[in-house]
């Protein structure tokens, strides 16, 4: 979906078709998430040489110069060097600061900031929130060193994962564990739909389940999880793994159905335009649940919320294909 | 009834179409058509190519969900590059053609698709 920032899809409309996880991670993390906080500043009276003090101390080569919370300017090596050379280092830096700062805000993706950091050439950016408040300083390095913390991060999950299938195919597949998945959701999240879905299908994938059961629970629990986003003020989807069956609860905060009769029909359907241009709103989110699942009830009161119970049934193991 | 199985490369050449994953070695067993979630939900059957001109995160949750084989957009609509990460991930093939969705489902009728 087109909610990026207009630069970050220029940067990257080139190539859509080749795409590897660093770059998207790069869509994906924040300035707010590579900076170091909080940022070490000077003050306009601070001389020249107490900021190349600073500098050495913290092995930077720039430091913001603030006055009441403001960033009124900025230091660089370069401009230490100069004052060496030309015998003014202990000037008061607001004499010698470059005043026009470039800076980046907190909530830009890192994709935009490398962008900046290729057009200016700096080596450091102050970062700004969205109130103007100087909350961080952000280099090459720093965007680089975040992005390997979030690869690790991701391959440990990733063998986490593995080991997980390991440990279960080596039990046989069959698992008598009950699983409880329970996820908060919110109204309008378009973009997160579908990840309890992905779960379990992943978790009966392992425990050797056919992949008809799979599907139908699959297709509940999505469907369910996509009526609290498009209908509902929010909810909570609650699947419960049993060795004999599924069950998925879903519970919304309300408005509640006013004829469930009417909503089970297939075709009937209350979603306004943004979701239908999305592909949701069929009017067959009802029908599908209850087309899939073995056992359901529904319940709602208009003015409240809806719960609606669903169970999936697992064949017994040995007749799975 | 013929059932002809496609290959992913033969369908490129077909309706020339680009494909947006890594290579994916899969074969095509049939064809749905649909810009309604809910409705491929019910009616797609597995291992199919969808045809589509939505380009959103959930048309992989639903293809997912469906065990689909290829999901195939139309009009050169073009997902962000974040949705074929995932479509990777869950080793679905994504497809893109300048065709309209009925001029690419015509020649996939005629290629034998059924």
């Amino acid at each position: 979906m087109n909610t990026a920032p207009a630069i970050e899809q220029t940067v990257g409309a080139g190539d859509a078709r080749k795409v590897s996880v660093a770059q998207v991670l790069i869509y994906e993390l924040r300035v707010r998430d590579a900076m170091s906080t909080p940022p070490i500043t000077a003050g306009p009276d601070d001389t020249l040489r107490t900021i190349q003090l600073v500098m050495k101390a913290h092995r930077f080569s720039g430091v913001p110069i603030t006055k009441d919370e403001a960033l009124v300017g900025i230091v660089t090596i370069e401009d230490i060097i100069n004052a060496l050379d030309k015998d003014h280092i202990s000037d008061p830096a607001e004499r010698w600061m470059r005043r026009n700062v470039v800076t980046l805000r907190d909530h830009f993706s890192l994709v935009r900031a490398v962008a900046e950091f290729e057009r200016h050439g700096f080596g450091r950016f102050p970062v700004l929130d969205t109130s103007g408040r100087l909350v961080g300083i952000i280099t090459r390095s720093d965007v680089t060193s975040c992005l390997m913390r979030e690869l690790e991060r991701r391959a440990d999950e990733a063998l986490a994962r593995e080991a997980e299938l390991v440990a279960a195919q080596a039990t046989g597949g069959r698992s008598d564990r009950v699983v409880v998945l329970r996820t908060q959701v919110k109204t309008g999240d378009y973009d997160g739909a579908g990840k309890v879905s992905q779960r379990l299908r992943q978790i009966l994938r392992i425990r050797g389940i056919d992949p008809d059961t799979r599907r139908r629970a699959a297709i509940v629990t999505y469907e369910a999880e996509t009526n609290i986003i498009i209908h509902s003020i929010g909810g909570e989807i609650t699947v419960k793994i049993l060795p004999e069956k599924v069950e998925i609860d879903a519970v919304d905060g309300g408005p509640g159905i006013d004829n469930i009769e009417q909503a089970m029909q297939e075709g009937w359907s209350t979603a306004g335009r943004l979701p239908q241009e999305l592909g949701f709103g069929a009017g067959m989110g009802l029908p599908n649940i209850k087309r899939c699942s073995d056992k359901l009830e529904i319940a709602s009161d208009a003015g409240r919320g809806t719960r609606l119970h669903s169970e999936i049934l697992i064949k017994k193991a040995g007749t799975t294909p | 009834m013929r059932t002809h199985v496609l290959k992913l490369e033969e369908l490129l050449t077909l309706i020339k179409a680009d494909l947006l994953t890594e290579s994916i070695q899969t074969e095509i067993s049939g064809c749905y058509i649909s810009d309604l979630l809910s409705d491929v939900l019910a009616h797609a059957q597995p291992a199919v190519l969808w045809v589509t001109v939505q380009t959103h995160h959930n048309v992989i949750s639903v293809a997912a969900t469906k065990d689909l084989a290829a999901v195939l957009f139309t009009c050169d609509r073009t997902p962000e590059p974040s949705i074929v990460v995932e479509a990777e991930e869950q080793g679905i093939a994504l497809l893109r053609t300048s065709l309209t969705t009925f001029e690419a489902a015509g020649k996939l009728w005629e290629a034998g698709l059924r």
